[in-house]
């Protein structure tokens, strides 16, 4: 092919006037409207938007994936060749070949049948000609590239025996297989834990670097972007708001959207109960008409009368940036909302509301009618015992006092869920105790346990599955009213609107269908639902994970005010340090089963760190991050010393495998499970002399 | 389309069913001893048989016998298999395995067999047809209302319901069955047709219905001797039960079509 030679100042990939529009029964629908931008041999560009606002059909587009109901106008110029001039084949070849792409879910974007090597291998027996054994020998080495040590293994793994983090390594490998001048990333780090994210974000840099590939970055988080790009481009309601240079548009973002949006993330850092995260009220328009003036407008706090006076064009402000607002050099910052409560509560560790006292989970893994299980991996049939599990929640206990917040911060598979599920009884410990309000609830029978669930409830991180779609929502809140006689029936209709108001749902959405509503509005109602007994304790599980930037602030506001409204108390779980710190008086980091620090939000923030605390708060931090190999890949080893062991950049010696770590009390509230006598007090954990120590989970 | 073609045949069917003592020329059982062998025409529409018996009459009033044989088995079945699914998917564990694993020895009998078993050791009648093919439906229904059961048990909803201490009747009636309601209906409709059907292969064999009741088996059966001579005692029972099992059946793939974006927007 001649167009490698092509001189590299010319752009490798240009976008120019692309418009996307889906019919959708007897409607049409713009996904992306009239969007520019272009991508030099080695530039990196990152697309920024929240869900719904184009960024991914941008991607689409280019790689040929958006279907027959989907009408492309403008062009796409990949190399010097027009994409929609090409016939299907010619198409085909350069996916894979010239384009590598990976995307936003690694557990299922692998064929869970096929062995990795083998599906890392396809690309290059398709696209370069190769024979199965001579790609499968280039695959190993393309997984020693992605930083992975025993490539081998990891060839002949199924992809259910690896890691999140793992995976996407191998369908990174996969992408890059015939050495792609572009790869494509859509939301690439979206699905796996903060410090798995940081080396897969460390890797794609280095890659980069050494090989001079093309990124375009498909992300809603700004922070992920500003590590990798040069550029990004900012879109909302299918239209490119602001683009230009990363670090002038995250530090002086120009559009009003681009400063709600850095706005509305929280700060890693404790705050009073008084703060309050800057929100973008409202929510995006699906398909909204630019003729009729600024699509941004119905939510920007610096609207005037003429932003709908006609339609917003993109100009250049100084700086290089272009930018799609009149007044975008006038703007101050974005509004921040600040409520004036009473003096924070103070809190008295005897009267809690929650006791938890050794409180241990473990699996029954002995499911099924026998111990024994035949696996027929590698062609040979085995019989063994299935081992039993790692405790899920391991000797946990702390308290929760009357309208306190507790934090806790864990990666996936920590077990932070499933101690959250044992304070609500919704499953039964296999150890310890949970005392409610002076009670013992092990000591209940299930059928006493009703004055209890009145009192304490749970609000869910999935918003797609949290209500009965077959219940409207009036029905699911008038249903603990009924359940528990809150109301009569009469005052029924009144308490449900009543009950919506409180989380600033308009009364008439009594009879709306979960399916009717927004991921940010289906929270909302499940918050009411939990709100409708009138607790006195709510376990927020991930209750802002799955939403957007903006709608997480939301959220999170109204969490906060409903907790100084009504004194409540929260179990606060969430894998983002950052939102765990804005809402929460106390912070507990967990760590497969084990709380390994508790404190003040405050303390834990702040050195002296628990080394896993400082592995979190620096790949939380938007600076080069340093890493250790991934939660998943440790096996299950060590289990009489510290769970952290295996992964510590602290690691003493065999005292850390063998002796349960003692507690360290820098102050009456700070506890500390740790061995060190001088605990990290910087936010930066040494680097190990091996860059990329992953192991594999096998 | 196939609901709106399916959805008449049947509507058709049933109002036919309904109204058979009144739009039928002659009584099911009226011998014409003069007019035996009589091919279709004005007078008697689709011909006579060898009792000189109007075949159109007895059409109507076997369609009768049919649709409540297929409905009575079909509600059987669900009442019993629809339970069973939901308290197992939702259960888990031991009261599962005991309830598949007793369905499954069920299954392990020839469906023909077994309902051959029942009906020739006590006298045939059609509530103990109706009740026989209903309860080999069972297995089939309680799987398909288990897996989706299964399946709908990973939704927060269903431990939201839980955190509030709903009782077990609550959370299988309102929020589980609700949601499986939908796929209920595909399998449903799909049950009528092979209890039609099966209900016909019993009468053809003499162990369903017994004569002189016009049933569309019985007819068949009682048709087949005289085949060469006279087609139609057989052939019109035969297309009308084609009709009816073509029409069920368009119901029960409309309903997929129907139903099934729905799930998936569930998700």
């Amino acid at each position: 092919m001649n167009t490698q030679s092509r001189p590299r100042t010319e752009p490798l990939l240009e976008i120019r006037n692309l418009t996307i529009r889906y019919r959708e029964g007897d409607r049409h629908v713009t996904a992306v409207r009239d969007v520019s931008f272009s991508l030099k041999p080695d530039g990196a560009l990152a697309i920024v938007g929240e869900s719904g606002s184009g960024k991914s059909s941008v991607a689409g587009a280019i790689l040929d994936f958006l279907g027959p109901a989907s009408e492309i106008t403008g062009t796409i110029l990949f190399e010097g060749q027009n994409l929609a001039e090409l016939t299907p084949v010619q198409r085909r070849n350069i996916l894979g070949r010239r384009i590598g792409a990976v995307f936003q879910d690694p557990f299922t974007a692998l064929n869970p049948a096929l062995r990795v090597g083998r599906q890392i291998a396809e690309p290059m027996v398709q696209h370069l000609g190769l024979t199965l054994a001579d790609a499968l020998g280039r695959a190993e080495a393309a997984l020693r590239e992605m930083g992975i040590d025993r490539t081998a293994e990891v060839a002949r793994a199924y992809p259910h025996q690896l890691s999140g983090g793992m995976k996407q390594r191998a369908l990174i490998a996969a992408a890059l297989a015939c050495e792609p001048p572009l790869l494509i990333l859509d939301e690439p780090t979206t699905a796996l834990d903060v410090t798995v994210e940081a080396q897969i974000l460390r890797l794609l840099s280095r890659l980069r670097a050494d090989k001079g590939i093309a990124l375009l970055f498909i992300s809603h988080n700004l922070g992920v972007v500003r590590r990798l790009c040069d550029d990004v481009a900012v879109m909302y309601a299918s239209q490119l708001v602001e683009f230009g240079n990363v670090r002038h548009v995250l530090e002086q973002p120009a559009h009003p959207y681009s400063k709600g949006l850095l706005a509305s993330r929280p700060p890693l850092a404790a705050t009073s109960r008084n703060s309050r995260l800057a929100a973008i009220d409202g929510q995006m328009p699906i398909s909204a008409e630019p003729d009729a003036g600024c699509v941004f407008a119905p939510r920007c706090p610096f609207r005037e009368p003429s932003c709908s006076a006609g339609p917003q064009p993109l100009t250049i402000i100084p700086g290089g940036r272009t930018v799609r607002c009149w007044k975008a050099g006038e703007v101050g910052p974005w509004p921040r909302q600040q409520v004036t409560a009473a003096a924070p509560p103070t809190f008295h560790r005897g009267d809690a509301l929650v006791n938890a006292t050794r409180l241990s989970k473990t699996f029954d893994a002995s499911r099924g009618l026998t111990d024994w299980r035949l696996s027929v991996t590698g062609g040979r049939p085995q019989v063994y015992r299935r081992p039993s599990r790692v405790p899920a929640v391991n000797d946990v206990s702390f308290s929760i006092s009357p309208g306190e917040v507790l934090g806790l911060v864990g990666e996936s598979g920590c077990g932070k869920s499933t101690l959250g599920r044992l304070l609500l009884q919704l499953l039964r410990q296999s150890g310890g105790s949970v005392e409610f309000d002076g009670a013992d609830l092990a000591r209940l029978p299930a059928q006493a346990l009703s004055p209890f669930r009145k009192q304490a409830q749970i609000v869910f991180q999935n918003v797609g599955s949290s209500l009965n779609p077959r219940l409207s929502v009036g029905e699911a809140l008038d249903r603990p009213l009924a359940l528990f006689s809150l109301a009569k029936p009469r005052d029924r209709t009144r308490r449900v609107e009543a009950l919506l108001d409180m989380v600033r749902l308009p009364a008439a959405y009594r009879t709306r269908f979960p399916h009717q509503l927004s991921g940010g509005e289906r929270q909302r109602v499940a918050i009411a639902r939990a709100l409708a007994t009138e607790p006195r304790f709510i376990v927020c599980d991930e209750p802002v994970s799955a939403l957007d930037v903006s709608v997480q602030a939301t959220i999170v506001n109204l969490l906060a005010d409903l907790r100084d409204a009504f004194g409540l108390s929260y179990l606060f779980i969430s894998h983002d340090l950052a939102v765990v710190a804005q809402l929460s008086d106390r912070v507990a980091v967990m760590y497969r089963g084990r709380i390994c620090e508790i404190g003040t939000a405050a303390e834990v923030l702040a050195p002296p760190h628990h080394p896993y605390t400082q592995m979190l708060l620096t790949s939380a931090a938007d600076d080069e991050p340093v890493t250790g190999p991934a939660v998943s890949d440790i096996g299950h080893g060590a289990r009489t010393g510290c769970v952290f062991a295996a992964r510590c950049p602290h690691k003493l010696g065999t005292v850390c495998d063998t002796t349960p770590p003692p507690l360290r009390t820098p102050s009456t509230t700070h506890a500390i499970a740790c061995h060190l006598d001088t605990l990290p007090d910087t936010a930066v954990p040494p680097v190990r002399a091996d860059p990329y120590p992953q192991r594999a989970a096998i | 389309m196939a609901l709106v073609v399916g959805g008449a045949l049947v509507v058709v069917l049933i109002v036919v069913a309904a109204l058979a003592q009144w739009i039928a020329p002659y009584p099911y059982d009226q011998m014409h001893i003069r007019d035996r062998f009589l091919p279709p025409s004005l007078h008697y529409l689709a011909g006579t048989d060898e009792y000189g018996r109007d075949v159109f009459s007895r059409l109507l009033f076997g369609s009768q016998l049919s649709l409540a044989l297929g409905m009575t088995a079909t509600l059987i079945s669900m009442g019993i298999g629809v339970p069973l699914g939901l308290l197992a998917g939702y259960r888990r564990g031991a009261t599962d395995e005991v309830i598949m694993r007793t369905l499954d020895v069920m299954m392990a009998f020839p469906p023909i067999m077994l309902v051959l078993l029942i009906l020739a050791v006590t006298p045939p009648s059609l509530m103990k047809t109706a009740i026989a093919i209903g309860v080999l439906a069972v297995a089939p229904i309680a799987r398909v209302t288990r897996s989706v059961t299964l399946d709908l048990m990973s939704g927060e909803f269903i431990e939201a319901a839980r955190a509030r201490g709903e009782r077990l009747r609550y959370l299988l009636v309102r929020e589980l069955l609700p949601n499986v309601w939908p796929v209920l209906m595909v399998e449903a409709s799909l049950r009528v047709v092979f209890a039609v059907l099966l209900g016909a292969v019993l009468s053809f064999l003499g162990f369903g219905v017994q004569p002189p009741a016009a049933d569309w088996g019985l007819m068949i059966s009682n048709g087949r001797a005289f085949v060469d001579t006279a087609p139609w005692i057989s052939l019109a029972p035969g297309i009308a039960m084609s009709i009816t099992v073509i029409g069920i059946s368009l119901v029960g793939d409309g309903l997929r079509e129907v139903l099934d974006p729905k799930l998936g927007s569930r998700r």
